[in-house]
């Protein structure tokens, strides 16, 4: 008892001084500036290992179910792909020496010679057609399936030649090539049961391999000694990935220098992280936005000027800076600026376009009533997965109620949250859901292509048959300016329609420890082996 | 009439005595008592929309205008801790009167029927004892679905067998003091007995304990919230707030998580402080 009245006695304490003061000054309401870097100095030595931080356990390291953040950045080491995704964003030859289109319907890769699986077998043009028809395959059920929905058949056309016959042009494929759609393992791996799980592994030919997967602890990579590249050969001679799901925890590993460094790290850390003597927090280059996905387009957001209305509504900036640490900028369209690889500097042009999203709750209003909608229900998930979610959803509330609109907010388990988005009968009954997107090519043909009718991940049904005219014709055009020409017409009309509600963009983030540098700060890190480069500062 | 003198002690009674001759448990009680009329005159009270976001007051700290400082979403604090006084103190409340009625039930019906009664009965506490009420609750979660009510039945039901161990071994006492006896030989039905004269003079001790559960259950409840099976955002929970604030923590923002913590652990020791004090008093009473 006597415990417990101190126990009282020291939180009434702690409130009062802590009600003394806030946060620390410029911490909580400016945006917080930040500069892209593209790159970290090249590394001057060898380093013995190397702890990195993952926010989560991969569930897989099968490459067919690597759509996330934490499996990518582990496979990025250890698996290859027939194009690489380089950190500049450029697609490059990877494992296909070439790639060529003989016609709109086919494309040939030449299979690089010597490349060696951490097993110890030989890569040939069987392993390729195994690793890419299991994509094709139900019974895997793969997560880059959509990739191949234009491919009828791959064929293995000579001993280091697969052809891939398609059934309409697709430009897109062969970009895809370099993310996991394009991964290549052992044909004899992969007839194994259990691929990718912790007990049997995985066999690709990246510059590390698969040393150790310690469940709920740590995944252990050791450099590969027959690595072909000796442009990216390792200069670390093993790299531990450790799961720290809490984000505070996270933070202060690295700030203490018991993990050396991470990407895609909590915004809220980024102020402490600034200020860091243990390393460095680097913002890289990103195909990543912001947006709010209307997923009925059949309820009260059917109506474009109701979508048009909630977007006039609301506070971009101050969503940036309760939601991101004020580390973002505001979003004229869905795809995001940094996924335009193909032609960075039109990209720019095509953006300056499109009409500013100002804010204009008056004429969100007055909208509204022109629409008939003042009063009418918009159910939006929210969810305790990562706080941006929440506070998003309290903002979205708040400027729907601004404007006429019943905002109501069901809240979503956190496991269930990602089931929004692969699961149709999970988004039964929601109007509205926030999502972080990221592109794997720097093609904006990837992010406009998925507002095709029918795509799977078309959440609100959009249907507009000019729309997918357009995206067959970016995707037969082989030259990426007129490509691009076409994306950025699909471009205005998915901002015409308010098919998605943009919100942000954000900058990739990574830290470093001040004794390592080399690695790319990028989204490319995702594909491109990061832990190749990584080495010594000094 | 009868000719047996009537044993019965005031429910409430043990409480105002108390009240009257340990001040710390004046101030428990008035702090309860402040505690319930917040909840209750909430929307009255409250300076600000518990849910009105001001995203130009994010994470602001303690001001005029936001007493105890805003949230990520620039929610009041202040308001907020306030309306989560209703969850707060609702769910345990419904925890508490649950598991006393069940408890009590099972106790007395143990210790009057004994036997077979009881030890099935015994045997069926011991085996809830057994089961985390934590896991209890997240699995009936998994079931119904997020919100209070699955926490608050499976709450219920795990603390049941305290209730119902103390209402059994108290019983079972009173079962075998004279005046009892005397209305057995009377002729009056268990039912009668039971309900009339055990059940009221057993009544302080398991008050006693009801009063400790009920921070228990409100720590627990609170912990259901801040691992999102409990309470679900936007509304205000002390839990939720905790973890809509630790975030937040980082950024030197103490308020949003630490606020509806020691409103937790104040209600809590309040609670405790109270409900030792009852048993105490009747622990002396009965070595007298």
């Amino acid at each position: 008892m006597r415990t417990s009245r101190f126990a009282a006695a020291g939180a009434l304490l702690a409130l009062a001084v802590a009600a003394c003061g806030g946060p620390p000054a410029g911490t909580k309401g400016a945006a917080g500036a930040f500069e892209i870097t593209k790159d970290t100095p090249p590394a001057k030595g060898p380093v013995d290992t190397v702890t990195w931080s993952l926010y989560a356990e991969p569930q897989s390291l099968d490459y067919a179910y690597a759509f996330d953040y934490p499996p990518n950045t582990v496979l990025a080491n250890v698996c290859e792909q027939l194009m690489r995704i380089t950190p500049d964003l450029k697609v490059e030859p990877g494992l296909a020496t070439a790639a060529e289109a003989p016609d709109p319907k086919r494309w040939v890769y030449t299979i690089r010679p010597g490349v060696r699986f951490h097993h110890g077998s030989t890569l040939t043009a069987d392993d390729v057609v195994a690793s890419m028809r299991r994509h094709m395959d139900p019974k895997v059920g793969s997560y880059w399936v959509s990739v191949y929905r234009n491919v009828e058949r791959i064929d293995k056309t000579g001993p280091m030649e697969v052809t891939v016959h398609l059934k309409k042009p697709d430009q897109l494929f062969n970009e895809e090539m370099g993310t996991s759609a394009g991964t290549i393992a052992s044909a004899a791996s992969l007839a194994k049961e259990g691929y990718g799980t912790p007990d049997v592994g995985v066999d690709c030919t990246g510059p590390f391999s698969l040393d150790s997967w310690q469940k709920g602890q740590s995944i252990t990579l050791k450099k590969f000694g027959g690595y072909w590249d000796p442009s990216l050969a390792p200069k670390a001679n093993t790299i531990r990935n450790v799961f720290i799901p809490d984000p505070a925890a996270r933070v202060n590993a690295l700030l203490a220098g018991e993990v050396d460094g991470g990407y895609l790290l909590p915004s809220s850390g980024f102020p402490k992280l600034r200020t860091a003597t243990s390393g460095t927090l680097y913002f890289g280059p990103n195909t990543t936005a912001v947006n709010l996905i209307p997923t009925d387009l059949k309820g009260t957001l059917g109506d474009v000027k109701v979508r048009k209305a909630l977007s006039m509504a609301l506070d971009r900036d101050g969503i940036i800076r309760a939601a991101a640490g004020g580390v973002a900028t505001p979003a004229k369209a869905p795809g995001a600026t940094g996924a335009w690889g193909i032609a960075p500097e039109a990209a720019k042009e095509y953006y300056a376009k499109l009409p500013a999203l100002t804010r204009d709750v008056a004429g969100a209003k007055k909208l509204i009533e022109e629409a008939g909608a003042t009063g009418k229900k918009i159910v939006m998930a929210t969810s305790t997965l990562s706080p941006e979610i929440g506070v998003i959803a309290n903002a979205v509330q708040s400027a729907g109620q601004a404007i006429g609109l019943q905002v109501e907010l069901k809240a979503v388990a956190p496991e269930a949250y990602t089931a929004l988005f692969s699961d149709p009968k999970a988004r039964e009954g929601i109007d509205l859901v926030m999502t972080i997107w990221y592109d794997s090519t720097p093609d904006p043909l990837e992010f406009y292509g998925i507002l095709t009718t029918g795509d799977f991940a078309n959440y609100g049904g959009y249907s507009n048959p000019e729309y997918d005219a357009l995206v067959d014709e970016a995707n037969a055009q082989a030259d990426p300016a007129a490509r691009a020409a076409t994306v950025a017409r699909l471009q205005e009309i998915a901002v015409r329609d308010v098919v998605w509600i943009p919100l942000y963009e954000v900058p990739h983030s990574m830290f470093l420890n001040k004794r390592l540098t080399g690695a790319p700060t990028g989204i490319a890190q995702l594909v491109f082996p990061w832990g190749a480069p990584l080495g010594s500062a000094g | 009439m009868t000719a047996v003198p009537v044993h019965r002690r005031g429910l409430l009674a043990p409480l105002a005595r108390i009240a009257r001759s340990d001040k710390l448990v004046t101030a428990a009680l008035a702090l309860l008592a402040l505690l319930i009329a917040a909840a209750a005159l909430a929307p009255l009270i409250t300076q600000h929309d518990p849910d009105a976001v001001d995203l130009s007051a994010t994470l602001s700290g303690s001001t005029p205008e936001h007493l105890l400082g805003a949230d990520q979403s620039g929610r009041d604090v202040l308001s907020r801790l306030i309306y989560g006084a209703r969850t707060g103190l609702l769910g345990p409340l419904m925890v508490v009167i649950v598991s006393t009625a069940l408890g009590t039930l099972l106790g007395v019906a143990a210790a009057w029927y004994g036997g077979v009664v009881d030890s099935v009965l015994s045997r069926a506490m011991e085996l809830v004892f057994s089961f985390p009420a934590l896991l209890l609750a997240i699995i009936l979660v998994a079931v119904l679905g997020t919100g209070l009510t699955a926490p608050v039945i499976a709450m219920s039901v795990a603390y049941a067998p305290y209730v119902g161990r103390l209402a059994r071994g108290v019983a079972l006492q009173e079962k075998a003091r004279p005046y009892i006896q005397a209305y057995r030989v009377q002729g009056w039905s268990g039912w009668v007995i039971c309900v009339k004269h055990l059940l009221p003079n057993i009544a302080p001790l398991i008050l006693a304990q009801s009063a400790i559960n009920f921070g228990y259950a409100l720590m627990d409840l609170a912990a259901l919230s801040f691992l999102g099976f409990g309470v679900q955002p936007p509304t205000a929970d002390w839990g939720a707030m905790i973890n809509e604030g630790s975030p937040s923590l980082l950024q030197g923002a103490v308020l949003p998580a630490l606020a509806p913590g020691v409103a937790i652990v104040v209600t809590v020791v309040a609670f405790s402080v109270v409900g030792e004090s009852i048993a105490d008093r009747v622990a002396r009473r009965e070595q007298r």
